[in-house]
C-alpha cells in the first residue's frame, strides 16, 4: 500500500500535518514529518492539503483497468 | 478593341506586382527571393466573402494559408451546445490557418467574414515547396504546428468544459492499461489541478463526483478507470 511522500529537504517539523491527520499515522522523528503507522494510511491526501510547504506529496496513479472487479 | 486589351493587360500587371509587394510585407514572406515570390504569386487564389459568410469550418480539409488582403475575419472554436471562442480576429495582412497547412491535419477551428472582406489563399502545396529544400526546418515547422494545434484544443477545454469534463477527458488520456507502458503516470492532486485548469480542492471534489458515477473508482493510491466508455461520455 503506497503511502505519502515527504520531501525531507522541504519539511521544517512544522507539525502541522501531524495535528491534521488521524492520530498516530504521521508523526515527527528527527524534527521532520513521518508516516509512523503506515498500515492505517488510507490515503486521504489530507496530510498534503495541510503542508503549506508542499513537503508531502500524494500522487495517484491512473490506471485503466481490464476488467471490472 | 486593342487598347481595351491593353488595360486589362496592364491591369493584370499591376495586380500581379501589388500582390508580390503585399506578399513581400507579410512576415512569412520577408526573406523569399524575386523567383519564390512570383512562383507563389502565380498559386495564390482571392476570394471575396460578404459579412457573416464561412470561409471554412473546423475539421474540413485544409485549402491553404489565409492572408487578409482587406475586412476582418475571425477565427473561432465551437462547442456542440453552439457557443464560441474567438481564437484571433484577422485584420489586413494578417495570416491564418498555417496550423494545417505544416502539419497536415484539418482546419483547426472555423472563419467567417465579420464585415465584406477578401483574403489570399495560397495552396498548402505551395508553401510546403518553399521549405522543400530545408528538411530540418520542416520537420521544426511541423512540430510548432502541432504544439499549437494542441493549444487550440487546451483553449477549446477551459472555454467549453466543466472542470468534472475536463478531469475526465485528462484521465481517460493518461490511463495506462495494467501490464502496459511503464511508467504509469503518477499525479496529485495539484499537479491534476494544473493540467486542467482548476485549483485541488475542486479536483478533489470533481474526482470524488467521477467515482459516483462509477467511471472510476478510488482505491488508495491508485485511481482505476473501470468504465472507460462513460468516462469517454463525460469528457465530451
Amino acid at each position: 500500500m503506497a503511502i505519502p511522500e515527504v520531501d525531507l529537504d522541504i519539511c521544517t517539523g512544522c507539525g502541522d500535518c501531524v495535528e491534521f491527520c488521524s492520530p498516530g499515522i504521521v508523526g515527527l522523528v528527527n524534527d521532520k514529518a513521518t508516516i509512523v503507522s503506515p498500515e492505517d494510511c488510507n490515503y486521504c491526501t489530507d496530510c498534503e492539503t495541510f503542508c503549506s510547504l508542499g513537503a508531502i506529496r500524494c500522487p495517484f496513479e491512473i490506471i485503466l483497468k481490464t476488467e471490472i472487479p | 478593341m486593342i487598347g481595351f486589351k491593353r488595360e486589362a493587360v496592364l491591369e493584370k500587371v499591376m495586380s500581379i506586382l501589388s500582390l508580390a509587394d503585399f506578399l513581400h510585407s507579410i512576415p512569412y514572406f520577408r526573406a523569399l527571393g524575386s523567383e519564390e515570390i512570383k512562383r507563389t504569386v502565380k498559386e495564390t487564389l482571392e476570394h471575396s466573402f460578404a459579412k457573416g459568410e464561412v470561409l471554412f469550418l473546423e475539421g474540413e480539409p485544409c485549402r491553404g494559408l489565409y492572408i487578409v488582403k482587406t475586412g476582418w475575419i475571425r477565427i473561432f472554436k465551437s462547442s456542440p451546445e453552439g457557443r464560441e471562442q474567438v481564437l484571433l480576429t484577422a485584420g489586413e495582412g494578417t495570416t491564418f490557418n498555417d496550423v494545417p497547412v505544416f502539419d497536415g491535419g484539418p482546419n483547426p477551428a472555423s472563419a467567417s467574414a465579420l464585415e465584406p472582406s477578401t483574403v489570399y489563399i495560397i495552396p498548402r502545396e505551395t508553401l510546403l515547396s518553399l521549405v522543400a529544400d530545408s528538411p530540418v526546418a520542416r520537420s521544426i515547422i511541423e512540430l510548432f504546428a502541432a504544439r499549437l494545434r494542441h493549444l487550440t484544443t487546451v483553449v477549446e477545454d477551459l472555454s467549453f468544459r466543466s472542470v468534472v469534463s475536463r478531469l475526465a477527458k485528462m484521465l481517460l488520456d493518461l490511463a495506462v492499461a495494467e501490464g502496459g507502458r511503464s511508467p504509469i503516470p503518477r499525479l496529485t492532486q495539484d499537479e491534476m489541478a494544473t493540467i486542467v485548469g482548476s485549483v485541488r480542492d475542486v479536483v478533489g471534489r470533481a474526482l470524488k463526483a467521477l467515482e459516483k458515477t462509477n467511471a472510476i473508482k478510488i482505491e488508495g493510491q491508485h485511481i482505476l478507470v473501470t468504465d472507460p466508455e462513460k468516462l469517454k461520455e463525460m469528457g465530451k
